[in-house]
């Protein structure tokens, strides 16, 4: 018999959660299938399938959603994702991400499997998060649980090389169990430092190395195409990148404590404590802040960390990606910004 | 202490409970074009449509030199429980170092700082006196409720300015009252002169009822939302909103109050199964409720690019051809047009009226 088909749209927190996901499909002997990285004619499906109101990265998964269906999935797994953390919801979007899809596209009704996940912490390896995959499935409880502490275990090692200084971007490509395992432990070993805290290779003369935060969802950070591959802009440009998850949880929660009132919405704080951080981190020479047009949770965020940067005198920067956004204009704005900030290096 | 709050709906109600407590209110001023001007200017540029509103009412209330601002809070996840926050940051950043944005949170958030609230804005009375100022606001607030819901039906029938007109005079009235016997007493003095106007009314079969649902501060406050209302009622429709300010206050104030609601939630799990901030889920309730009372259309209001809202707006297509009500969404912001949303309307209601007389033939 044929293993049963699980489609994984390559969209929102897949870019956080894939190797949980990969691993936990494959140890309970289910096909993993994930779409194709975005592309014109998804987007397009998206643009077409949703609200022109609503924001590019629900568009984005919609295309991939509908992407999969064409794949000939016999499912595909869209969670609700709740909460990471008691007191703290993600944005409502995601709150009502399933709503959408099985009112919106009524013919995906019986492709979508969406548990809720109310998680405590960031290990969503519960396993009352998962009681409608393990009965569509039709998976023993026992088997589940087995299934979910492996797809947890590498979770975590994975996670501890990202706190290192290792990109998500260089695992995203191997969409792939073994492969990304074979990765995962072959960095283990590696003595190499990571890109965050490599020497950048240069010519002789050449400009000085920067450090740049780059403030954004990971689905905004790492979808190649809607921010038109900015991370290897920055990497040609002999820039050091730095985002929110290579900062570890308990700095997170220390920058969060300071706050009379946490924000609603988990991802938004963990921008905001790793943001905290990288303020007082005499390393960063800038930041940058990457949103969506019309991201709800980002309009608080981006104010606060605005005024902030003002505060801390850290140069700052707003790109704003949408269906529409141009490659020159993205282009000449980072060009702009990392120049201004070898003037300011190299006069002090 | 003299302080202020943001404008929406019956604003009168909350100035009378901090008059009550002895405070010098100063009145807002209702959103105009040079408010939201202002409030644009100076907020984030995606904040959404009433934040800007609220900033552009603060700075404007700094120039007669008001400091402190009585505001409403909330745990998430719809933006508006953090707009206090950020405010108070803006505030500061442009140089108002002194002002102070008081956030009224749920008891149930944070223990302390909510007595810490309650205390300052207590005052010097006693808390048997705030209980009394609580009292009486609430009764004011249903009062006032009961009396705009038949402005909202025979605005239909007659022209606008004539109801308007006894409307206006009951707000002013009402702003006058000392107990709850005054109360008592403007109420059925108003509902008694808008009754005289009821002879109007035709026979249940030609009446045209329309439900406004939507986001909170779009459907309370008519300048902001370009009076929709009264546009409704121009065609000859009568009009219901899902939220009136005793509703709010029912669901977030007192306790054990919300059994209605609950019940309107239950039936919006239908189509959106958990909650998911701000009204998302009461709305569908509400809309399947208003089917059920026989309702003809609903038009749905909401800041552009709300959050919550956009989820249920993801879902109206699904719901409205189910359960076979027309249902209108209309998004409002700075750049909103008049006449946009009036050619809508008119066009959304002569379609119902065609549907109508399709199904009588």
């Amino acid at each position: 018999m044929d293993k049963i088909k699980i489609g994984i749209p390559r969209a929102l927190i897949y870019y956080y959660y894939f190797p949980f996901w990969l691993k936990l499909f494959s140890s309970l002997g289910v096909e993993a299938v994930i779409s194709d990285p975005t592309s014109r004619e998804q987007l397009d499906q998206g643009v077409k399938n949703s609200l022109s109101e609503i924001c590019v990265p629900i568009k984005i998964i919609v295309g991939h959603v509908l992407d999969l269906q064409q794949k000939g999935v016999d499912y595909i797994y869209v969670p609700r994702f709740k909460s990471l953390r008691k007191d703290a919801v993600l944005c409502p979007k995601f709150l009502g991400l399933p709503d959408l899809f099985r009112h919106s596209l009524p013919q995906l009704n019986d492709f979508i499997i969406s548990d809720t996940i109310e998680s405590k912490s960031d290990d969503i390896s519960d396993y009352s998060n998962y009681t409608e995959l393990a009965e569509v499935l039709n998976i023993a409880k026992s088997e589940m649980k087995k299934a979910l502490k492996k797809a947890s275990d590498l979770w975590q090692r994975y996670r501890k090389l990202l706190f290192d200084g290792y990109l998500i971007d260089e695992f995203l490509a191997l969409d792939n169990i073994e492969a990304l395992e074979a990765k995962i432990s072959q960095l283990e070993k590696e003595d190499d430092l990571p890109q965050s805290r490599a020497e950048v290779k240069q010519e002789e003369g050449s400009e000085e190395t920067l450090d740049i935060a780059l403030i954004g969802y990971v689905y905004n950070v790492y979808d190649n195409y809607v921010n038109m591959d900015i991370i290897n802009k920055f990497k040609e440009l002999g820039v050091r990148i730095h985002t929110f998850s290579m900062v570890e949880n308990e700095i997170i929660e220390k920058e969060l404590a300071q706050l009379r009132k946490p924000m609603f919405w988990e991802f938004t704080n963990k921008l905001y404590g790793a943001t905290q951080h990288f303020f007082k981190d005499n390393n960063i020479d800038g930041l940058i802040h990457i949103t969506a047009f019309g991201c709800g949770p980002d309009s608080i965020l981006g104010q606060i960390i605005e005024l902030d940067a003002k505060k801390y005198e850290k140069p700052f920067m707003t790109l704003r990606i949408d269906e529409q956004t141009g490659e020159s204009h993205i282009t000449t704005r980072i060009e702009a910004f990392i120049d201004m900030l070898r003037l300011k290096k190299e006069s002090s | 202490m003299r302080l202020s709050f943001p404008y929406m709906g019956p604003t009168i109600v909350y100035a009378k409970l901090l008059e009550l407590l002895g405070h010098e209110v100063v009145m807002p001023p209702k959103p105009n074009k040079e408010i939201i001007d202002l409030g644009v200017k100076y907020s984030p540029e995606f904040a959404c449509f009433p934040f800007k509103v609220l900033t552009g009412t603060y700075i404007k209330l700094m120039e007669k030199d008001v400091k402190n601002f009585v505001t409403s809070g909330g745990h998430g996840p719809c933006r508006a429980g953090y707009y206090g926050e950020v405010h108070q940051r803006i505030l500061e950043d442009l140089g108002y170092d002194d002002v102070e944005i008081i956030v009224i949170d749920s008891i149930h958030d944070d223990y302390k700082y909510f007595y810490d609230v309650a205390k300052k804005l207590k005052g010097d009375s006693s808390w048997l006196q705030v209980y009394k100022a609580i009292r009486i606001v609430y009764d004011l607030t249903k009062a006032i409720d009961e009396v705009e819901k038949q402005v909202e039906i025979l605005r239909a029938y007659h022209d606008n300015s004539v109801i308007n007109k006894i409307w206006m005079e009951a707000e002013k009235e009402f702003y006058k009252i000392k107990d709850r016997n005054d109360v008592e007493r403007v109420k059925n003095k108003y509902l008694e002169k808008l009754n005289q106007y009821s002879d109007k009314i035709p026979e249940e079969k030609d009446r045209y009822r329309i439900g406004i649902i939507g986001e909170i501060f779009v459907i309370l406050e008519h300048s902001i939302n370009y009076q929709v209302e009264e546009k409704v009622n121009h065609f000859g429709f009568e009009v219901e909103r899902s939220l009136y300010l005793s509703d709010w206050i029912n669901e977030n104030v007192i306790p054990f109050a919300g059994k209605e609601i609950e019940e309107i939630e239950e039936l919006g799990e239908e189509f959106i199964e958990i909650q998911i901030g701000g009204h998302a889920q009461e709305n569908i309730g509400h809309i399947l409720d208003f089917k059920k009372k026989g309702f003809d259309g609903i038009i749905h209001i909401k800041p552009f690019a709300c959050l919550p809202e956009l989820i249920s707006q993801s879902v109206m297509d699904d719901l409205s051809e189910k359960y076979d009500i027309p249902v209108l969404t209309v998004s409002v912001d700075e750049q909103t047009a008049d006449a946009n949303i009036l050619t809508r309307i008119e066009a959304f209601l002569d379609m119902i009226r065609e549907k109508d007389y399709e199904e009588v033939v």
